[in-house]
């Protein structure tokens, strides 16, 4: 799978310095710092349209006329609605579905209303259409006779989803078959425009809000599920759209020959919420994530029930401190993912800080975890290949582990920047202590 | 959910894994490539993270007739049952090469003659043939269907605990519901205390929303507040040990005028005709003609889906007619079943309960109480 980057982004810079008094990574990391104008409230006309010149772009480079989008995230992205998604059992059936065409700045819209769903979507009316059921027989036969009428004979049609129905269908659907839309989708998605970074920015504060009340009420007692169901709560409460995974609240083993065993032999992550009650001194490593206008926030950091750090656990938050240092400030347009996974394994003093079957960190957008991946089994060269845009998103999670301390993770949001990175994150590390700046 | 990460239960994996095979012998197909969460579950019957949404096609799940041993993309052994072996398991893959090497090395996978994949993506359809060679690539989803589409007994059990998690959840909307709040924090209200009962994987997060009086079934335009007088439909989804349960109900802020009334005795006698509808035997489209029978105008929503790790068959819609008129309603059949009636300057009245098809015609299995909604004698 090759996502190839495309041009510079659409973000600006004006380079003033972060305040003392911000929270979060600014406290450990300077060099690179940068700060965008970033709007407060995100203008989604504007959005869209900037969107859509990037999907054409994309579209354009890769020789692609039409292409047909079936997934909840690459809808969202192409289109700009957004809506309370399903769970992942329901929503193969009643989805919308996008068309995008070459040469016509809107995209199709068949929506499947479920419920009494609001759906602003700012389309011309004979761009928005009724519900098209594509797991089944008749509604293909129905939605090829659409797309008969809406793509031109001989395009070159990308789609990011076959159903059975679809397969079936075959050349009554598709005239010839069709490309994977994974690599327009992709190349498109990869900067983000300042409207797309302010609904971001929006996610990441209702999430620190909510996160930031079940942390000062965090007490022995509670069950990990409590916490799911104030996070859940509160973050509706702020303006969330849709919870976008099952809360992590997981209580860290003592050591990794007592965890749970994996594939890898390392650390298992990210494993279930329970009923399970917190004790005193439990380390929990968070990880949690909700949409505000189908685009997602992704937070986690590592606490402790009940009481402060010991010297070796402030340790723990040391070592993981420098290493979100080292990488920053290697992070910037036209740094690779190889730059930030060497920066990341020297200052982790030569073991790669992140889990064998993750990452260091990966991009967002409509989903939690999008690409660039850093670090994986795509391979080293892959890595040093992939140059980073400005304007391209990352979510930074480097991990330290030492027996008997229960580690720190913590995970930072960056826009990366011509001269460095912005952070979209501004949360505490409390318990631990930032001991003194850098 | 207690305090361990549990495999579903001896019964449940097995029952269903002989429903799936009975249809891999029926469909013909020698493997099956699973992606989609329920048919993963169906057939591990392990818990893996729930992530909301739709998710792109990948190999995750991998069932072999003959042999039938299953491979599955977990890296860790939590919660994954004993028939599973370590060796089976494999971690996440970014590389879909890598993916495509742990296929290869399933046995029997260069004599597979026809592997089944329950959607696909045009670069798995360019990579499968790698992994197994021989093999011809169909459709599984039919045949997972077909699988799903009537509930042994330990389904309709763990069905039946999930709606007692979703019952709460709607409960506690009833209870929060007034004049003043917002559909935010109905939904909200009801997503947590479907969490603080136990689950903490919705099924639905549209949970709340004030009927448009304009509008036949968007919802109210404006800024989310309810008033006096709106009719406020609250529905609660589920995810529980990887069963969908949905009740919904809507209720009438403040008195009831005598057109919420009327309304009401709507929904009342077109609910009466669809459950009077649910008798084994019936194509579904009788659900269909039970609103036209009623004199109500079909919903733009499917008025009826099979209920079970997700969307199961069938799925009863206007937009499906053809499909509906062929399909026959079946005892041991679970449907989310959906009254729905609007009138102009009045708003929506929707109710939606969880029906079992038996012999004798339809158990509902949810025990939500009236709410003190208007209700005809």
């Amino acid at each position: 799978m090759t996502i190839s980057s495309t041009g510079s982004g659409t973000t600006s810079s004006t380079g003033s310095r972060a305040t003392p008094a911000d929270p979060g990574v600014t406290q450990i990391a300077k060099t690179g710092y940068t700060r965008l104008d970033i709007p407060h409230e995100p203008d989604f006309a504007r959005m869209r349209r900037e969107v859509g010149a990037r999907l054409h772009a994309a579209m354009a480079e890769q020789g692609v006329d039409a292409v047909v989008l079936l997934g909840n995230g690459n809808v969202t992205y192409a289109t700009g609605i957004s809506w309370p998604l399903a769970d992942a059992g329901l929503s193969h059936v009643e989805r919308p579905v996008a068309v995008v065409l070459s040469g016509d700045e809107h995209p199709h819209l068949f929506l499947p209303f479920r419920e009494g769903a609001a759906m602003e979507s700012g389309l011309p009316e004979d761009h928005m259409h009724g519900p098209v059921y594509l797991e089944f027989d008749e509604g293909v036969a129905k939605f090829a006779t659409i797309l008969a009428g809406l793509i031109p004979a001989g395009a070159t049609v990308a789609t990011d989803e076959l159903t059975g129905a679809m397969r079936r269908a075959g050349g009554a659907l598709f005239p010839s078959a069709p490309v994977d839309a994974g690599p327009v989708i992709g190349a498109a998605k990869l900067v983000k425009t300042i409207d797309q970074i302010a609904c971001i920015r929006r996610a990441c504060e209702i999430t620190e809000v909510a996160v930031g009340e079940i942390q000062r009420s965090l007490a022995p007692g509670a069950r990990q599920i409590d916490l799911s169901a104030e996070f859940v709560r509160r973050t509706f409460e702020l303006g969330a759209t849709t919870n976008m995974f099952d809360s992590i609240w997981q209580v860290m083993p003592a050591s990794k020959a007592e965890g749970t065993w994996t594939t890898t032999g390392d650390l298992a992550l990210p494993l279930l919420t329970t009923e399970r009650e917190l004790a005193q001194g439990d380390v929990l490593w968070t990880d949690v994530s909700i949409a505000y206008h189908g685009y997602c926030s992704d937070h986690g950091r590592t606490w402790i029930v009940g009481q402060d750090p010991t010297p070796a656990q402030q340790r723990q938050f040391d070592r993981w401190r420098h290493i979100v240092d080292e990488v920053l400030a290697v992070t910037k347009a036209g740094a690779t993912c190889g730059d930030l996974g060497r920066a990341a394994t020297a200052a982790a003093g030569g073991e790669k800080p992140w889990l064998p079957h993750f990452y260091l960190g990966h991009g967002i957008g409509t989903s939690a975890a999008e690409m660039p991946m850093i670090g994986t089994d795509l391979g080293q060269k892959w890595d040093d290949e992939f140059a980073f845009p400005a304007g391209m998103l990352l979510v930074l999670e480097p991990l330290v582990w030492e027996d008997g301390t229960g580690g720190y993770r913590g995970e930072e949001i960056v826009v990366v920047t011509e001269g460095g990175w912005m952070p979209l994150t501004a949360y505490s590390y409390d318990p631990y202590e930032v001991t003194d700046g850098n | 959910m207690g305090t361990e990460i549990e495999a579903d239960g001896p019964a449940l994996r097995f029952s269903r894994r002989e429903r799936a095979l009975a249809q891999m012998e029926a469909h013909d197909l020698d493997a099956l490539v699973l992606g989609r969460q329920a048919n993963v579950r169906y057939i591990s019957g392990a818990p893996q993270l729930w992530v909301v949404g739709t998710r792109p096609f990948g190999p995750i799940c991998e069932f072999v007739r003959e042999t039938g041993e299953i491979h599955l993309n977990s890296t860790w052994d939590e919660g994954i049952p004993a028939e599973i072996p370590h060796e089976n398991l494999y971690g996440f893959a970014w590389n879909p090469m890598t993916l495509v090497g742990i296929l290869q090395n399933i046995k029997g996978a260069e004599t597979f003659r026809r592997v089944g994949t329950d959607a696909l993506t045009p670069m798995f359809a360019q990579l499968l043939p790698m992994a197994f060679p021989n093999a011809e690539l169909v459709d599984a989803e039919q045949a997972m269907q077909a699988a799903r589409r009537i509930k042994t007994p330990e389904e309709v059990a763990a069905l039946r605990n999930a709606l007692v998690i979703a019952e709460k959840g709607l409960a506690a909307g009833v209870a929060a519901l007034s004049a003043g709040t917002n559909e935010k924090a109905l939904a909200g209200t009801i997503l947590e205390a479907e969490a603080a009962g136990g689950v903490s994987t919705p099924a639905t997060q549209d949970a709340a929303w004030v009927t448009s009086k304009q509008h036949p079934w968007r919802r109210a335009e404006g800024d989310g507040r309810v008033r006096d007088g709106d009719l406020v439909v609250l529905s609660a989804g589920v995810l529980a040990d990887g069963y969908v349960a949905e009740v919904a109900r809507t209720l009438v802020v403040g008195e009831p005028t005598e057109a919420v009334t009327a309304l009401y005795r709507r929904r009342d006698e077109l609910w009466d005709r669809l459950v009077a509808a649910c008798r084994p035997g019936a194509t579904t489209s009788t659900l269909l003609d039970a609103y036209q029978q009623a004199g109500e105008a079909l919903p733009a929503m499917p008025v009826a889906h099979g209920l079970g790790l997700g969307f199961d068959p069938p799925v009863v819609s206007p937009g499906l007619r053809a499909t509906a008129e062929t399909d026959v309603l079946e005892q041991g059949m679970v449907l989310a079943l959906t009254a729905y009636v609007w009138e102009q300057g009045v708003g929506a009245v929707l109710t939606r309960d969880a029906v079992l098809i038996t012999a004798e015609g339809a158990e509902i299995l949810s025990t939500v109480p009236a709410y003190g909604e208007a209700v005809s004698g």
